[in-house]
Formats: C-alpha cells, sequence, structure tokens
C-alpha cells in the first residue's frame, strides 16, 4: 500500500474506538433495546465489532454458529474472543449443519454458493430469534471494504440493525483490532467468509486486502479514475475495472428494495423519514 | 464592562420538541449570562428530513413559549413558517422578551444535505440584521453562511461587533486528526481577522441518523486567538466576557472599513 493511501487511512485508535462506543450507546438508547448481539466467527471483523460492543454495554450476547465448513482455528479464536470479553455466561455455540441441510434437502441442491447463503442466512434467523428474545438489536460486523464490494450475503450477514465498522475498511479494521489488544492470530488472520472449505476473500478476489482497500479508497473517496489509479497503483488496469465492476453490480445489495411508484408520494423517493421518527 | 456569552452546545433530540424545549428552557434559566447561545435547529434538530412537515408548526409555538420566559437574551435554532408553506431554516433572537427572527442564506445541497428540498433562503436586500445588547452590536448568521465571505462582512460593515454562528456542523473524516474541526478553526479566524469582530461558533454535538454532530463550539476574537473551547463529542456548557477592547486594536491596525465596491459589480457579473 503507497504511504499516501497508508496515511490517508491511518486511524486514531483511540478516537475512533470512543466514537464507535458512544454511538453504540446512543444507538441502544435510541432504539429502547436493552442490549446488542453479534456473531462471533473468529475473524478479525466479529473480533473488533463484539469488542466495541462489550465497551458500549455490559448487556451484550454473543451466538457462535460454526458449521462443517468452519475451519478449527476459528473455533478456537472464538473462545479466545468469549474469554477475552469475559462472556463465558453471555455466549451461546449452535453447529447450523442440520438446519443447512434441512434447508438444502428442501431447495433439492448441493450447490455451493446456494448452500453458503443459506448459512449465512440461518444465521441471521438465529440471531435476530436471540435478539428478539433478549431485547437486543442485532449488530453487524460488516466493513466498508466488504459492503463496497457486495462481499456478503443479502439478508445473511447483511440482515443487522446496525453497522458500527461499516464505514472502516478491512485495513483501518486490522489497525483497530491490533489497538484493540485483539490476538496477533485474529488480526493478521487472512478474511474468510468459511461459506466453504478453503474460501478466501482474497484468494476469491485474486487480489489482498491492502490492494483492494487502496483502489476502493482512491476510486470511491477520492473520485479518482480508473486510468489515474492504474498508475498510482501500478496495477493493470483490469484490476481495477474488475473492482469497480464489483462495486457496481453489487449496489442492490446496499440499498432497500425498489419500490415501483404508483403514488403521489411513494415510499423513498418523495416519502422520506429518518429512522429516529418518535 | 463586557457582554457575557453562554455557549449552549446541547445534543438535540430530532423532532422531539418538547424534550428540546425544556432543555433549552432549563439552560437558558440557569445560566448567568448575558446571552445563551444554542446550535442551528436546536430546538427541532438537524436532519429532519420530511419530519420538517411534522413539526413546524409545534416548533413556532414552542419558540414563542421559550421567548415569553428569556429576560436577557437567547438565540437559538429552530423553524419559522413565512407565509403559509414556505419554511426558512432560522435563528429566533430573543432581547428582553422580544422574538426576531434570522434566516439562513446559503443552504446546502451537497453530499449528505438537502435544504433546499425543505426550507427557502433568505433574502440579504431584507434579512440582513444587527442587534444589540448590553452595548454590543451583534449579528447571527446560521452555519453555512460562514462558508462564504459575504453575509459576515455586510454584517460587520453594518456595525456588528460580534457575530453569532449557531451551527450544525456532522462529523467527517476522523483519522489522525477531526479535518472539520481544522476547517471551521480556519474560517472563524479568517472572518474574525478580515472583519474585525468577535466570532462565537456554537455547533450541535451527538448523533442524528447516520451522522454525528461534533461540538467543538468555541470563541474567536477579533485578534484571531481561540478563547474559549467547548468538548468535542460531548455536550458542554461554556461562558465566555466578549470585551471591546479587542475589537479597538484590531480595528485600529486593519483594513477592514475599507470596502473596494467594485470588485462586486464585477461578482455581480460572474
Amino acid at each position: 500500500m503507497p504511504d499516501y493511501i497508508k496515511k490517508s487511512l491511518t486511524i486514531d485508535c483511540k478516537a475512533v474506538t470512543d466514537y464507535i462506543i458512544e454511538r453504540l450507546r446512543e444507538y441502544l438508547e435510541f432504539s429502547r433495546k436493552d442490549g446488542g448481539i453479534v456473531g462471533v466467527s473468529g475473524g478479525i471483523d466479529s473480533a473488533v465489532t463484539a469488542t466495541l460492543l462489550a465497551k458500549a454495554t455490559d448487556n451484550f450476547f454473543i451466538l457462535l454458529m460454526p458449521s462443517s465448513s468452519t475451519p478449527k482455528v476459528d473455533l478456537e479464536d472464538s473462545f479466545t474472543i468469549v474469554k477475552m470479553l469475559k462472556a463465558e455466561n453471555k455466549y451461546k455455540l449452535i453447529n447450523i449443519d442440520e438446519i443447512v441441510k434441512l434447508f438444502g434437502d428442501n431447495v433439492e441442491t448441493n450447490d455451493k454458493l446456494i448452500l453458503g447463503n443459506i448459512k449465512a442466512r440461518t444465521r441471521m434467523i438465529l440471531l435476530y430469534a436471540y435478539a428478539q428474545k433478549l431485547n437486543y438489536l442485532v449488530v453487524g460486523t460488516g466493513d466498508k471494504s466488504e459492503l463496497l464490494l457486495g462481499y456478503f450475503t443479502k439478508y445473511g450477514d447483511g440482515g443487522v440493525d446496525v453497522l458500527p465498522i461499516g464505514d472502516l475498511y478491512k485495513t483501518q479494521v486490522r489497525m483497530l483490532g491490533k489497538c484493540l489488544g485483539l490476538p496477533e492470530r485474529i488480526v493478521t488472520k487472512p478474511s474468510s467468509p468459511a461459506l466453504w472449505e478453503g474460501q478466501t476473500a482474497e484468494g476469491e478476489l485474486g487480489i489482498d486486502y491492502e490492494t483492494i482497500d487502496s483502489i476502493l479508497y482512491l476510486r470511491f473517496d477520492e473520485m479518482r479514475s480508473e486510468n489515474e489509479i492504474s498508475e498510482m497503483l501500478g496495477l493493470p488496469l483490469d484490476v481495477i475495472k474488475r473492482v469497480d465492476r464489483l462495486v457496481k453490480t453489487s449496489q442492490h445489495k446496499r440499498l432497500p428494495p425498489e419500490i415501483f411508484r404508483l403514488s403521489g408520494r411513494a415510499i423513498n423517493s418523495d416519502w422520506r423519514f429518518p429512522r429516529r421518527w418518535a | 464592562m463586557g457582554l457575557k456569552v453562554e455557549l449552549a452546545q446541547i445534543r438535540s433530540y430530532l423532532g422531539d420538541i418538547q424534550k428540546n424545549y425544556e432543555k433549552h428552557l432549563e439552560i437558558i434559566e440557569s445560566s448567568s449570562a448575558d446571552c445563551v447561545v444554542f446550535p442551528e435547529l436546536s430546538l427541532t434538530g438537524y436532519i429532519l428530513k420530511d419530519l420538517t412537515y411534522e413539526v413546524y408548526k409545534d416548533a413556532e409555538k414552542a419558540t414563542e413559549k421559550l421567548a415569553e420566559r428569556v429576560k436577557k437574551c437567547a438565540i437559538f435554532g429552530t423553524i419559522k413558517e413565512i407565509r403559509r408553506g414556505i419554511l426558512r431554516n432560522s435563528a429566533a433572537v430573543i432581547i428582553n422578551g422580544k422574538l426576531n427572527y434570522v434566516y439562513k442564506f446559503y443552504l446546502p445541497t451537497y453530499g449528505l444535505f438537502e435544504e433546499r428540498r425543505y426550507f427557502q433562503r433568505a433574502d440579504p436586500l431584507s434579512d440582513l440584521k444587527i442587534f444589540e445588547y448590553n452595548g454590543f452590536k451583534f449579528g447571527v448568521i446560521i452555519c453555512e453562511d460562514a462558508w462564504h465571505p459575504e453575509p459576515i462582512e455586510a454584517l460587520s460593515l453594518m456595525g456588528a461587533d460580534v457575530i453569532f454562528i449557531p451551527s450544525a456542523s456532522p462529523m467527517r473524516k476522523l483519522s489522525d486528526k477531526l479535518a472539520i474541526e481544522d476547517n471551521w478553526e480556519s474560517l472563524l479566524k479568517a472572518h474574525s481577522l478580515m472583519n474585525t469582530v468577535w466570532t462565537v461558533f456554537v455547533n450541535v454535538v451527538g448523533s442524528q441518523e447516520e451522522e454525528y454532530f461534533w461540538g467543538g463550539s468555541r470563541v474567536v476574537s477579533p485578534l484571531g486567538e481561540v478563547k474559549i473551547k467547548l468538548r468535542l463529542f460531548y455536550e458542554d456548557r461554556g461562558v465566555f466576557e466578549i470585551t471591546e477592547n479587542e475589537i479597538i486594536r484590531s480595528r485600529f491596525f486593519s483594513s477592514y472599513r475599507d470596502h473596494i465596491r467594485e470588485f462586486h459589480s464585477i461578482l455581480d457579473k460572474l
């Protein structure tokens, strides 16, 4: 990652931590919920999110929802987080294989992508069920890199109430994780949705997250052209185009569903209210 | 003798006029200052979207009710319906119980802002106003108006010694330093130095929708010095006494009073 971008993406860990904690507290207060629930996978995003949530409130709950495609180290690292956050009485381990199998059988498919998305959506259902039981919010773990690339399952890990680290790129989340004192193994682990065995984000995209973040930052924060970015980063133009295309084709995942207008005041297009209405 | 100003850096609750009203009243009644200044749209919250249309009537009523309770001087943000269905982003200026309004000129519509969707902008020909309290003349402009030279320059040349700037500035780019805070401080210093006035910036704090207002309200002297600065990210109050000495000193050594009108005949054609 060039120095120029490194400098731009460097965060003041303490300020960012304080900020996110404060906002989580306010969000809980405004939404009249008693606390927050988060799914911990053993990866950096959920480790950071869970840590911030635990700093914001004592009322937090963690779900560990491994499947057969979850690497053993991830489950170990998840338990490390549970211990680190002193959450021995605030977590639940649910193996989702049986549920996923039932869905798969009923859909009559072995397609790894379909089953992978079912896994993500099963986790969403479990999180919401527990959240409702506890009167908690579902706290999402998506970061800016994944959200921009569309590297999440719609209504799966994308189905959450709030995204506290959604405006931090993956490399910034790693930086934050380091400052928060997370174990080195979690901070440096290659990012993976683990929806099937051996799946890693960087493997699928063919470039590492430092490069991805550099491209995303220059393209969407600084609004530079593809050609300019290719020159700045010394990367082939088609790599920049590929990232650009991923962002554009996944826009539907970041927005609420399109509503076909018929009335004089259609929701979203001309009927716009804040979330905190009451 | 100076003008004691209280900066009331509050967190406004979006659309909750009653709750905001109570907070205003509590601060006004407990303040020892001559003039209490609140942020932009402090009575209603800033990111109202279409809620604007549901709360403006209550906001106006609350504004009038609050005005009756002001014994000295207070400035706060509210919405004013200037004629049926035409709303303006306003600052209520109350002196000894008398209520007046100041309206925003420059309504931002870039980035996250969408003010012109809801509000009509002020007209410089009728809406530049100078007030006086305790021997100090002052003008009030709202947030974005400080990102342009003319509103403060005009008020200063019309006689203001102090410019109050109720604002709703959301945080952007929290990296190694807060860029928007630097930007604002530069603007305030420049306005103060160029126009030999005290500038008093009072910002909202706390979250409204996705945005987070950073606070950091401050007073800058006509000599360009930051005299008081409130906390970043948290509600805060601070009193500062504005004095005439700095105004006089800065004017002795400034070309501020010299305004060359021909620049404006060029600007007029651009």
